[in-house]
């Protein structure tokens, strides 16, 4: 490695050659029965020991040290991590995804998501309110899969503290921010329960007479 | 005269009786043969074509809805070209259905939706171009023609269950749709319960919630006597609540029908908390009062309990028109020699001859005109309504209206014994007949001899003749003649009867209570205003459950012992724990089912045993009530002269029809203001016109109304509403008034 790796280079979790991550001081596992013995003898009388102790104090001087400091740093979450879930608006409108069916609800096996729905001025449906509760919720991402419009996703905010569990979600919290959606920096959920790539290729289209 | 066919269904051994579909025979005996337009209680649509079937020996599909039955076929519910004919039937109904479950009420429980996933639709080889349509609403109603697959199940139930043939079909080919004649529309939603996809919707419940949340809870209805089948969909009243509420309606649409009031009235229900204060107040006034006024909008139970009450503490037991009710019910037993009339929804729809007597048919009971109609569809059956109030929106369900005279019931009726009871009774009663003056009470009545020479011309070669009495006769001044009159024409002719209860428990409260005439001092009103009132309406002293929140049954007008069941939870006090605290001890008020009078025909069976499902073809709910013999004296009066009624008359009679009661105006959708209504000529008459404010006093009460024209009334009468107020009645239903205009 020519120069020293930073931050982001670590931020990049795909370790292979090249990459930011190498092994450090990896020995032959032990395989047949004496082998194994002979590594239990030098680890008691050998003083084995201090030759990982030795490893820390080498890599220590080397004053090339990438701890994350946690909280301050946070490394990413895998994109289909599961998460608190996120409820997304639609691009440039910025519209509420979520219609209302209800299917995240029903398919809930922890039976802890809950909505109310109403019907609106322009004849449509509305919900008005949508509440998950996170201290029931086991996180299996039924609801991201079941939804019909990409609306609930399951996002990357996974440390949760808070008095009661009733805060740990609110929609509005949940839901993405309007500046945001219609500025377009939200880019499409590529998570659990998304579109597949190719996905196009894989539809069947319906006759049209016009 | 019914003959059974035998044959056979995918090597099944069946029989119908003769004139019984293939369908009917497949349902009978469990093979299933799918179907999106069939109704059991209509004629066969025939629309969907999904229930082909195939018959040996005869060439191609045979629709199984709609074909008899023929002795010795062999029938084929399944084959490989079945399944690819059905397929593309759904493939069809598919075509341009926008794919929108998402937000449609339907989803979860929609026909197109069942049948389309069971005949594996997953790709479309059909197309057409789409046509630009319009939705709608009527009311209630709202109509999406985009959804609507044209299975015409709603035009036939309109036409032959409700009999308002509102609904038609807009023809078209591919631009077909569905109509509304708006003013003949009685807003009682059958057509919504019908829709197999969500194109008829309840306005009100649309996008409310969706329908796999509901929690459906059988009971019974609680507006009129016909106490329907029903079920309560509840669910909590919103995110974070505990509390359940009432979200609709439903029945089993197949089979029964149901009016506006049962299908939207749901949600009168009286939340409360225990009021410790208010219920030792409650048991010290009882312990001080020495009467009970009390109406009949209480269960089987309930009566039992202030029955019980009574026998302890000899309280009276005051209940107008049940104790009315009663007597007419006794008098008409004294001479007919059976506790109860013979007839019930039942027999009217399978009669094909009908005659109503005294009944406002469309405010008193919805049923029994759904009934009448059924009857006069599927029976040509002849229909005659006796009344003094046309009523126009029954034009298509009466045949024959005969208008009489107010005051003139007791020698209608007698001429009608004259037409229609047999030798022996001619004989028993000699001196009555030879009294009767026909030319009088045609005169007096009105009504013209040809009019009764019609119907005896009609009444010939007719098997099951049915007679309908009404409420207008138990408060009439010649009831009790009245009622024996009845029970001669039920003991000497062919004539099934139906005395319709005029309240929701009526019968029961008549069979259970001993009730008293005279008031006492001091009196316990339960819904009822009274010097210590208990109410369900929530307005009293100390709340008491609504009917939608409690365990109990009530009696029916088919004398049926039918079960209701709690929707929503009622937190406060009820009758039984006030008893319980009396001393008249009982752990639950359900503990008094089976402990109601054997004498009137009840019998021991536990609340928890009471039967409530269906088959394909009835509902099975509750058990009948034994038509206990009794004797009695059994001598008739001769015809009295005939009131005469001038001027402006006034009939305490509900309208709107779907307003039967307080608990009826309490609830959202079918709430309305009272307004004494009438016809022009009625205005004309009475020197008054359209939004003056009268007074007139009716039945010991001053009232104060606006006055409305409705163009569905004729002839020289006024309605006068009283749901919004609890009170009942001795009083005869019309009343002489004067009227005073008090504008400003």
């Amino acid at each position: 490695m020519s120069k020293l790796p930073s931050l982001e280079d670590f931020k990049d979790r795909n370790v292979v050659e090249g990459s930011a991550y190498y092994d450090v001081d990896q020995r032959e596992a032990p395989t047949t029965g004496m082998e194994k013995f002979k590594q239990v003898v030098n680890r008691t009388f050998r003083f084995e020991l201090f030759i990982g102790l030795w490893v820390v104090l080498r890599e220590m001087i080397k004053f090339d040290i990438h701890t994350v400091s946690y909280p301050a740093e946070k490394l990413p979450i895998g994109p289909r991590y599961r998460a608190v879930h996120e409820m997304q608006r639609l691009w440039e409108s910025g519209t509420e995804r979520c219609i209302g069916c209800g299917l995240c609800e029903k398919i809930c096996i922890s039976d802890c998501i809950r909505m109310d729905t109403r019907i609106d001025e322009n004849s449509r449906k509305e919900v008005t309110e949508y509440t998950i509760n996170l201290g029931r919720c086991i996180f299996c991402g039924y609801c991201a899969e079941v939804c019909p419009e990409l609306a609930i996703v399951h996002g990357g905010r996974y440390e949760n503290v808070s008095e009661q569990r009733a805060h740990y979600t609110d929609f509005n919290d949940m839901l993405t921010p309007m500046d945001m959606a219609i500025s377009g920096k939200v880019a499409e959920y590529p998570g659990f329960g998304a579109v597949t790539p190719h996905e196009d290729e894989r539809i069947k289209t319906t006759p049209l007479a016009y | 005269m019914s003959k059974t066919i035998n044959f056979t269904i995918d090597g099944q051994k069946v029989s119908v009786e003769k004139g019984e579909s293939i369908l009917t025979g497949a349902r009978k005996n469990d093979i299933y043969i799918p179907t999106l337009c069939h109704l059991a209680k209509a004629t066969p649509i025939a629309s969907c074509r999904l229930c082909v079937v195939e018959v040996e020996g005869s060439e191609g599909f045979v629709l199984s809805c709609n074909t008899q039955a023929v002795e010795g076929i062999e029938v084929k519910t399944n084959s490989d070209e079945l399944y690819k004919e059905r397929q593309n039937i759904m493939k069809l109904y598919d075509v341009n259905h926008p794919l929108q479950c998402g937000v449609c009420d339907k989803s979860g429980e929609c026909d197109l939706q069942n049948k389309t996933l069971e005949f594996d639709v997953d790709s479309q080889n059909f197309a057409i171009r789409d046509q630009k349509r319009q939705k709608k609403g009527w009311g209630v109603l709202s109509y999406d023609p985009h959804l609507c697959i044209m299975c015409e199940r709603c035009t036939v139930v309109c036409n032959e269950v409700v009999g308002s043939m509102a609904l038609y079909i807009k023809p078209g080919g591919y631009k077909s749709l569905i109509d509304n004649h708006y003013s003949s529309c009685i807003q009682c939603g059958e057509c919504i319960s019908v829709c197999p996809v969500g194109a008829m919707a309840s306005a009100d419940f649309k996008y409310t919630t969706n329908v796999w949340e509901l929690e459906s809870v059988p009971s019974s209805c609680a507006h009129c006597s016909s106490a329907c089948n029903l079920k309560y969909d509840v669910k909590t009243l919103g995110v974070g609540e505990t509390d359940k509420a009432i979200y609709r309606v439903t029945n089993e649409v197949a089979i029964e029908s149901l009016c506006g009031a049962g299908r939207f009235a749901y949600d009168f229900e009286n939340r409360a908390t225990k009021d410790e204060l208010a219920f030792v107040k409650a048991v010290e006034a009882f312990k001080g009062a020495d009467s009970i006024v009390f109406n009949s909008m209480i269960t089987n139970e309930e009566a039992a309990v202030l029955q019980a009450l009574k026998e302890k503490f000899s309280y009276k037991l005051i209940n107008k028109e049940a104790k009315k009710y009663q007597e007419f019910l006794e008098n008409f037993a004294s001479v007919s020699g059976t506790k109860l009339y013979s007839g019930s929804l039942k027999t009217i729809e399978e009669s094909d001859f009908a005659v109503t007597l005294g009944c406002s048919i469309s405010a008193d009971n919805p049923m029994v005109r759904f009934a009448l109609n059924i009857a006069h569809n599927k029976r040509s059956a002849y229909v005659t309504c006796m009344h003094p109030l046309e009523d126009e929106s029954l034009r298509n369900v009466i045949t024959q209206y005969v208008k009489y005279e107010v005051g003139s019931e007791e020698g209608l009726l007698a001429m009608l014994c004259d037409l229609v009871v047999n030798e022996e009774a001619r004989e028993k009663y000699s001196s009555f007949f030879d009294s009767l003056d026909s030319g009088y009470i045609c005169g007096e009545s009105s009504v013209g001899e040809e009019e009764f020479g019609l119907l005896y011309q009609k009444l010939r070669r007719k098997t099951k003749p049915v007679l309908v009495a009404g409420a207008d006769l138990y408060n009439h001044p010649r009831a009790k003649n009245i009622a024996k009159l009845l029970g001669m024409i039920a003991k000497y002719s062919e004539f099934d009867l139906v005395i319709v209860p005029p309240e929701t428990n009526s019968l029961g409260v008549a069979l259970i209570c001993d009730l008293d005439s005279v008031p006492g001092v001091k009196s316990i009103g339960y819904n009822v205003k009274g010097d210590f009132t208990l109410s369900a309406l929530g307005e009293g002293d100390l709340d008491m459950p609504a009917l939608n929140q409690q365990e109990g049954t009530f009696t029916s007008l088919d004398k049926k012992v039918v079960p209701l069941n709690v929707a929503v939870e009622f937190k406060g006090y009820e009758l039984n724990d006030i008893a319980n605290a009396l001393g008249v001890k009982a752990k639950n008020v359900i503990d008094y089912t089976a402990t109601l009078p054997q004498n009137s025909g009840y019998k021991d069976i536990e609340f928890d045993a009471l039967e409530n499902r269906f088959t394909m073809f009835e509902g099975i709910r509750g058990y009948e009530l034994e038509n206990v013999n009794v004797k009695g004296d059994d001598s008739i009066e001769e015809i009295d002269d005939l009131a005469e009624y001038n001027g402006s008359v006034i009939y305490r009679c509900n309208f709107p029809f779907n307003q039967f009661n307080s608990f009826t105006n309490k609830a959202h959708q079918t709430e309305s203001e009272p307004f004494l209504e009438g016809s022009k000529q009625f205005a004309i008459a009475s020197k008054i016109s359209a939004g003056d404010t009268v007074r007139f006093t009716m039945d010991g009460k001053e009232y104060i109304r606006k006055f409305k024209i409705s163009k569905e009334l004729k002839g020289t009468l006024a309605l006068n509403p009283v749901f919004d107020s609890t009170d009942n009645y001795d009083e005869y239903r019309y009343k002489q008034v004067k009227l005073e205009v008090v504008n400003g």
